[in-house]
């Protein structure tokens, strides 16, 4: 995407927030957006992992549910002030990704989806039984200062307010992550995708960029873990369940990952039809494994890919086609 | 003290070793890691335990994997062996679908309670064990967990079929270019492998309570243990079992606040020495 499209479609995104904020009234449509919102840049992240490195991870949620810990227990300890304190998680959720990194990424294919899924799991049985740093299976609530940035706590806690820290978050992630993968960085992580032992013979180092895009999609879902963090104010070992991996990675594969924002539609979809499920909604994971197996098997690229073709004119018919003609 | 922990140890072990045997059987044939395996595993726990409300643990035993073999049959026919051309992250991603769905299952048939299967009657007593009095029913589940190891060796090391599959295993198109239906084998295959799934599930139901939860505690042990011994092999994966069931066990008593991540650090080790586990690179 050249530099004047990337603005122009920034601009508009932000502008759409602002709309979106100050002209949907009611309150329960602005939370479940924010949520929404929140879970549009946690599936990102775990797009990031399988779109630059070919790797599915199911268990994000780790740093999902690690940043807002980290934040919660830095806050509660009083060492540094609100705003260092989700500077420092941040890193913290960097450093630690880029270092596991180092170790899990070597094991091939559907050996480290089970890796990533096992070691959430520790860190979710670690974090529900250690009541003391914690809070246990009870959770913790996180003590924001009276005004975080200079902002006084009370707006920022307003619905609209909220949705739109959500949202231009999301935007800046998204714009940052485009014009990343715009580089040269870029091209080394997707050659190094596609076949690492030719990546190799042309003398790239194959490790640390699959190791740093381990850490950047971490990162990613650390800011989603942060603004959950805010957004509820409260922190419990089912933010390190593997069932929110589960959901995360439903988003990327219904959203589709050939665009970098098809997990963010994933995420929104996911959210609009479990509020319309309403009354079914104790059925939801039926529901959604039976959707998540027809996505894979009739439209393995998502609404995302979906809607790309459709632009290009091969539409739905020709999709129904091809699969009838198996 | 000591004794009735490396005990309870040796107990999980045999556990894990009757799931993981059906995991590696599966990886193996149809290059799937079954997410579902966990699901499975307790699906076929709580079909045991209603089968035994009707009449008795034992016939529990024998029907509920046989229930399962069947369910793993109907799964390879219209699942994985429709979806064999495609890329391995999308048949996991279909498996793990699977589990939402069985896992959404239990919870309306059976509820979010807790329910536990009383001990058959016949091993209903203790038995004194170098000093240690130790329930007979758990010396019976690592009775079990060994039949289980050494029958699996024993079949796919001298019968036909065994020879098949271990073909089937390495190399899938020569093997059906033999003359080997390798379909129907796989199906036969995934059937068995499921129905190890549920007959861990009984097994596990008179000792371990059963809850909505069982599954992901045994799922993320099991793929610890088939990770650490390689995927595919069921070698690996039978040491890799009575490792993890040995540092539990020790771990729960010796270093409770770290027993948690315990396994993880043994995993974390082994994959540094050898990615593709102790025993892997056979695939």
């Amino acid at each position: 995407m050249s530099i004047q499209r990337t603005s122009i479609t920034t601009v508009v995104a932000l502008a759409v927030g602002v709309a979106v904020a100050l002209g949907v009234g009611s309150n329960n449509v602005l939370s479940l957006l924010t949520q929404a919102v929140i879970y549009a840049v946690f599936a990102i992240g775990v797009g990031l992992l399988l779109r630059q490195n070919g790797m599915v991870s199911f268990g994000h949620a780790l740093y999902f549910g690690f940043s807002g810990y980290l934040v919660g227990i830095l806050l509660q300890l009083k060492v540094m002030p609100a705003e260092a304190a989700i500077v420092v998680t941040l890193l913290a959720v960097t450093l630690m990704a880029f270092v596991m990194g180092l170790v899990i990424v070597r094991v091939p294919g559907v050996a480290f989806g089970m890796l990533t899924l096992a070691i959430g799991q520790m860190f979710f049985l670690t974090a529900s039984r250690s009541r003391g740093l914690t809070g246990g299976a009870d959770g913790m609530s996180i003590e924001w200062p009276d005004t975080l940035f200079g902002v006084a706590q009370s707006q920022l806690l307003k619905p609209s307010a909220m949705f739109l820290i959500c949202w231009v978050t999301l935007i800046v992630v998204l714009l940052l992550l485009t014009l990343l993968l715009g580089t040269r960085f870029g091209s080394i992580t997707e050659a190094v995708r596609d076949n690492e032992e030719r990546a190799r013979f042309i003398g790239i180092q194959t490790l640390l960029p699959r190791a740093a895009i381990y850490a950047l999609s971490a990162t990613v879902t650390g800011v989603a873990g942060l603004l959950s963090a805010l957004n509820t104010g409260f922190v419990s070992p089912e933010n390190l369940h593997w069932s929110l991996s589960g959901v995360a990675l439903m988003m990327v594969v219904v959203g589709g990952n050939k665009v970098l924002w098809g997990p963010a539609l994933g995420a929104v979809v996911y959210f609009f039809a479990k509020d319309i499920l309403g009354s079914y909604a104790n059925h939801w994971m039926a529901i959604f494994g039976i959707a998540l197996i027809s996505v894979i098997v009739f439209s393995p690229s998502g609404i995302a890919g979906a809607l790309a073709k459709l632009v290009r004119g091969q539409g739905a018919p020709g999709a129904l086609a091809r699969i009838l003609r198996h | 003290m000591l004794t009735i922990n490396l005990f309870n140890g040796l107990v999980y072990g045999a556990l894990l070793i009757i799931m993981c045997s059906g995991l590696a059987l599966i990886y193996g044939l149809r290059r799937v890691v079954n997410f579902a395996h966990g699901s499975l595993y307790m699906l076929g726990a709580y079909i045991g335990y209603s089968i035994a409300g009707y009449s008795n643990f034992w016939v529990a035993l024998v029907a509920a994997p046989a229930i399962m073999a069947i369910l793993g049959v109907l799964l390879d026919r219209y699942g994985f062996r429709l979806l064999q051309d495609r890329d391995p992250l999308s048949v996991v991603l279909v498996t793990f679908g699977l589990l939402l769905v069985i896992e959404d299952f239990v919870l309306t048939v059976w509820g979010k309670s807790n329910y536990s299967m009383s001990v058959p009657a016949a091993l209903n007593m203790t038995i004194d064990l170098a000093g240690t009095s130790v329930p007979a029913y758990r010396i019976a589940v690592i009775a079990m967990g060994a039949l289980v190891a050494i029958s699996l060796s024993l079949w796919l090391r001298n019968s036909k079929i065994g020879l098949f599959v271990r073909a089937a295993s390495t190399d899938p198109t020569t093997t059906a270019m033999q003359g080997v239906n390798t379909d129907a084998l796989s199906a036969g295959v995934v059937g068995l492998g499921t129905a190890l799934a549920g007959l861990a599930g009984v097994v596990a139901a008179p000792f371990l309570s059963l809850s909505p939860s069982m599954s992901s505690d045994v799922i993320i042990d099991s793929f610890v243990v088939v990770v650490i011994g390689g995927l595919g092999s069921l070698a690996g994966a039978f040491i890799a079992a009575m490792v993890l069931g040995m540092i539990q066990a020790l771990g729960a008593v010796y270093l409770p606040d770290a027993a948690a991540l315990l396994p993880f650090a043994l995993m974390v080790a082994i994959l540094i020495w050898k990615p593709a586990g102790f025993a892997g690179s056979r695939t």
